[in-house]
């Protein structure tokens, strides 16, 4: 069975961060697009979308677990080539 | 008769020698508060202008008249819908963030009254106990009267019952700095800091920003309190005097803790209100341009006269100046169902001014009212909810705001472990501001760990209604209901029309 795995998302280009109710077999990629949906007011999606957890990118293919992530961890959507220097 | 200067010191100062109970037991450490000041220094405790108890009631008198008047003339409904509605919503924000705080206010000071050092410190904080009693009673007076028309000003005395996010993040604010302080500590964050800095900005700036927006119920209303602020705030410059001498480092932590907390505050409170809900031809300044002249100069001023340091997150504190009201508006704007007033969209010509105002900052923020534009135009007007956010946004750890802090290309958010728990906080200040106590904010849960934990529902229509205390006649919306003049949507493609031999015949009965 799959554990909820909260986690506090921030999109470039967005102005506030949101939580994402994420499982821990979700793959990276879902979790990226579901951040992308819920900031869609505020920030248009981008195609290049790619995830960091700190200054690791996340392999958009691996899962939650897989990526190490655990509940209540920042992870931040940016752009291909965008800033980098996020906490 | 003697003359004034005769007698009143005899209504002020009038300290005694103990021989029969200790320093301690009659300032104990927790209510009085602990420094290295000794006893004696707290004698020279002088404020810079005096007034007896029957020069304050004859004065306030005098005030009580002057808005009464203003009530009569000018605070019924018929009145205030001649208002910009932009700024009538400033006037529900400001409303039910002012009165039950105040109320906290008379409370610290009447804690002041007993507990301070001095006794005419004592005297003055109990003229500033009945001043904030009045702050209290004037905005639930005057906008009382506007209920039956607008249920949103209910909120005016609602707003710190109910568990609505604002209203979290405000007790938080409010407790700790007026229910939880000593006096030396009330006196530095409440006197010194939030109001001789920040208040200036509110009722001297923002009551002028009133008058041209055409309302003078507003005007009056923070003025007369203004000059109740101006007698009691000199209660913390005279503390701090005393207080750097022989615990400077106390004095500069106190500075540093209550002007980031409180700059938070008003950041969203006032900024909102001057960038975004003031009329465009009532603008004299940004936000920005008051904080600079009423906080950069004049706060500085202070500080440097006292030889205190200015907070060492000041760089910071420049950025946030540049971003923070903007990723906040930008946001509630996108979430205005969760407070209970209603926002607007800055149009061209305001989006233009904003520019010019934060050259450094629009651009960022630009590319997100195209957003917002680009979801009104492809929904109709009314519906709210087709162009508002539903997933849970985050809130911080210590001011209990939204994680807004910093840019929207790098949110300053960052996460910290603590013993079991995870903590989030928006900025370096907030984090700092934690960690020099915290006993005193370890165990708070903001609204997210409170969803998290099942004392609050996560879907959206059910937190506004049954823990934020909205109503659908209550939460927030559009001003304009997406109706602005200047939003141009694509003319939508219509069902074709029937044949005739298909229409019904209206005729029949």
């Amino acid at each position: 069975m799959s554990v909820l795995v909260p986690l506090y998302g921030f999109v470039e280009g967005d102005t506030i961060g949101l939580i994402v109710l994420a499982h821990d077999d979700d793959p990276i990629a879902r979790v990226v697009a579901r951040l992308q949906h819920s900031a869609r007011w505020r920030v248009a999606k981008f195609e290049d979308a790619r995830a960091f957890h700190g200054d690791r990118e996340l392999d958009a293919s691996l899962t939650v677990a897989q990526s190490g992530l655990s509940a209540l961890e920042r992870i931040d959507v940016r752009r291909a080539g965008g800033s980098r220097d996020a906490a | 008769m003697l003359p004034r200067e005769a007698w009143l010191d005899l209504a002020r100062k009038l300290d005694w020698t103990f021989r029969y109970v200790s320093e301690s037991d009659l300032f104990p450490k927790d209510p009085s508060g602990e420094t290295r000041v000794p006893r004696e220094d707290w004698r020279r405790w002088e404020e810079p202008f005096k007034t007896s108890y029957r020069e304050y009631v004859a004065g306030q008198h005098e005030k009580e008249r002057a808005v009464r008047a203003v009530r009569e003339a000018v605070g019924r409904p018929e009145h205030q819908r001649r208002v910009p509605r932009p700024w009538l919503n400033a006037n529900k924000f400001h409303g039910a963030a002012l009165p039950l705080a105040e109320f906290a206010a008379s409370i610290g000071n009447l804690r002041a009254g007993r507990f301070a050092r001095d006794s005419a410190w004592r005297t003055m904080a109990l003229f500033g106990a009945l001043d904030e009693l009045r702050h209290t009673e004037i905005p639930l007076l005057l906008y009382h009267d506007l209920v039956k028309w607008d249920p949103q000003f209910d909120w005016v005395h609602r707003f710190y019952h109910t568990n609505n996010w604002v209203a979290i993040a405000a007790r938080h604010l409010f407790d700790e700095l007026l229910l939880a302080a000593n006096p030396i500590e009330l006196a530095i964050g409440t006197n010194l800091v939030f109001e001789t800095g920040f208040t200036n900005l509110q009722f001297v700036a923002l009551s002028g920003l009133a008058r041209d927006a055409g309302d003078p119920m507003f005007e009056t209303m923070v003025k007369s309190i203004q000059t109740d602020e101006a007698r009691h705030a000199q209660i913390g410059r005279s503390v701090l005097e005393i207080l750097v001498e022989s615990d400077r480092a106390y004095a500069q932590r106190l500075v540093d803790k209550w002007f980031w907390r409180t700059w938070h505050l008003f950041s969203v409170l006032t900024g909102f209100s001057m960038d975004y809900l003031t009329p465009l031809s009532a603008r004299r300044a940004s936000f920005k341009e008051f904080v600079e002249e009423w906080i950069v100069t004049q706060f500085l001023e202070v500080l440097d006269a006292h030889g205190l340091e200015r907070p060492w997150y000041w760089d910071t504190f420049l950025t946030s100046l540049d971003h923070y009201h903007h990723m906040v508006y930008a946001s509630a704007y996108t979430y205005r169902a969760t407070v209970w007033f209603d926002l607007v969209v800055p149009g061209p010509e305001e989006r233009a001014w904003l520019a010019e105002k934060y050259p450094a900052s629009w651009p960022g923020f630009a590319p997100v009212w195209e957003r917002v534009d680009a979801g009104w135009r492809e929904s109709d007007p009314d519906l709210d909810f087709a162009a508002h956010g539903t997933a849970i946004v985050t809130f911080c750890d210590t001011c209990q705001l939204v994680l807004c802090e910093g840019t929207p290309a790098r949110n300053t958010a960052h996460t910290v472990v603590r013993g079991e728990r995870k903590y989030i906080f928006c900025s370096e200040p907030c984090r700092w501001i934690f960690e020099q106590e915290p006993e005193r904010y370890a165990s708070h849960l903001d609204v997210v760990k409170r969803v998290l934990a099942g004392e609050a529902p996560g879907n959206l229509t059910a937190i506004l209604t049954q823990y934020f205390g909205l109503t659908q006649e209550t939460w927030g919306r559009d001003v304009e209901r997406g109706r602005y003049a200047w939003l141009s949507r694509p003319p939508k493609p219509r069902p074709p029309l029937p044949s005739p031999a298909e229409a019904p015949d209206e005729r029949q009965p």
